[in-house]
């Protein structure tokens, strides 16, 4: 099997916009999660399309950030996403 | 001759399984039909010991007993093998599963069937299930199922009211509604309500509606729900604000953001699931949903108060200025 870097959000989640923030909810209904506007952002991102070349370049289009921070931070928040288990590897 | 006897005798169509292949024939000593926000929901028991309970349910309802009969029909067949705490011990780490229209539980001490079509539940299980002298709640979550299931029959599954663990106050016309887990201070806030503070709407359990047109905001009304203070008067009123409660040594208010309110009022909400509902997911996304609704139009603050009931309520009359 390969595994692509292509990320997507896992399906046994529900979420919702509140505010600027999103909020997650694992459909066991005890673990939560509140991604603020960036995190928000690049969990949109996550729509098993993309892999962290194309959401770095998309934070680099929509901040004032450099490709270099913009990958590290990408590179994070994708890690701490996907611990916590809500977006995966397809 | 009371008013209830007016109704006489009626019969309902039970399950058809062997045992219940007949109709049975209820008479109004064993019924009694609810009101809990736009449903009606009937209890029936088959047993004279459960009747006498019924009896005394029906006193302490008296404010949400109907001449209507129920959406639903729940009927109950009493076991008594169990002490109150060893019931409490059983069903603390209950779990229900179904098989096809029956459910039973892990605990084993409730199990039954049902039919949606027809809006009949019957439950087996011990008797101290609808004891409301005994701690537990079991009576509650067992018209909370009721209410949801009506629900489902009657609106689809979207219920237009949700029953939210909360204590409610009236006060100038308006309810305040304060919540939180048990032992948060519900009972506490409802004691230091006293009688010039406001009127205790309930102090346990609450119908939050859905405005029905533009214009009209969240509604909070009574129902048949068992608190210390039980609410046996039907009342509704505009909800002005939630206060979701932190005991501590002092009295003070802080407006709580969208995030942490949607997330601490939701789950405040008793779980809207119908009888034989499998599907979690949908269940969660009702409660998100109504809870996104409720916490973006109504101000959401946190309570930290103390036993000093008059800086609590000058506290929360400034506010509602």
């Amino acid at each position: 099997m390969t595994i692509s870097n292509r990320m997507v959000q896992a399906e046994n989640i529900i979420w919702r916009r509140i505010g600027d923030d999103i909020v997650i909810i694992k459909d066991d209904g005890l673990a939560t999660h509140v991604l603020n506007k960036t995190a928000a952002y690049i969990w949109e991102l996550c729509d098993g399309k993309r892999g962290i070349d194309e959401i770095t370049a998309s934070l680099c289009e929509r901040y004032d950030v450099s490709p270099e921070e913009a990958r590290a931070d990408a590179r994070e928040t994708i890690e701490n996403l996907t611990k916590a288990g809500i977006i995966k590897y397809i | 001759m009371s008013g209830n006897d007016a109704y006489g005798r009626f019969t309902v169509a039970p399950v058809n399984t062997q045992e219940d292949a007949r109709p049975a024939v209820w008479t109004m000593k064993n019924v009694i039909n609810l009101r809990i926000g736009n449903v009606c929901c009937s209890l029936i028991c088959r047993d004279a010991e459960d009747w006498r309970k019924l009896e005394k349910i029906k006193r302490l309802y008296h404010g949400f007993l109907t001449q209507e009969s129920g959406t639903v029909t729940v009927e109950l067949a009493g076991t008594d093998r169990l002490s109150p705490e060893e019931l409490n011990a059983a069903l603390s780490n209950n779990e229900f599963f179904h098989q096809e229209n029956v459910f039973r539980s892990t605990s084993q001490v409730v199990d039954g069937q049902y039919d949606l079509t027809r809006g009949y539940i019957k439950i087996t299980g011990e008797r101290n299930l609808i004891n409301p002298d005994i701690e537990g709640n079991h009576l509650n979550m067992l018209i909370s199922l009721a209410y949801y299931t009506a629900c489902k029959m009657k609106f689809n599954g979207r219920p237009p009211a949700m029953i939210v663990h909360s204590c409610g106050i009236l006060r100038s016309g308006q309810a305040l509604l304060f919540t939180g887990p048990s032992e948060a201070g519900k009972t506490t806030i409802a004691r230091l309500c006293g009688k010039k503070n406001g009127e205790i709407i309930n102090d346990e359990m609450l119908l939050i509606s859905r405005p029905r047109y533009d214009g009209e905001g969240f509604t909070v009304e009574s129902g048949p729900f068992l608190g210390k203070y039980p609410s046996r008067r039907s009342l509704k009123a505009p909800l002005r604000c939630i206060f979701q409660l932190k005991q501590g040594s002092k009295t003070g208010i802080r407006r709580v953001d969208r995030s942490e309110a949607y997330l601490k009022f939701m789950r405040q909400i008793i779980t809207p699931a119908y009888v034989g509902q499998k599907d979690k997911r949908s269940v969660l996304l009702l409660m998100s949903e109504f809870s996104d609704e409720v916490t973006r139009t109504v101000p959401v603050y946190e309570l930290e108060f103390n036993l000093d009931a008059n800086s609590l309520w000058r506290t929360v009359g400034e506010l509602q200025k």
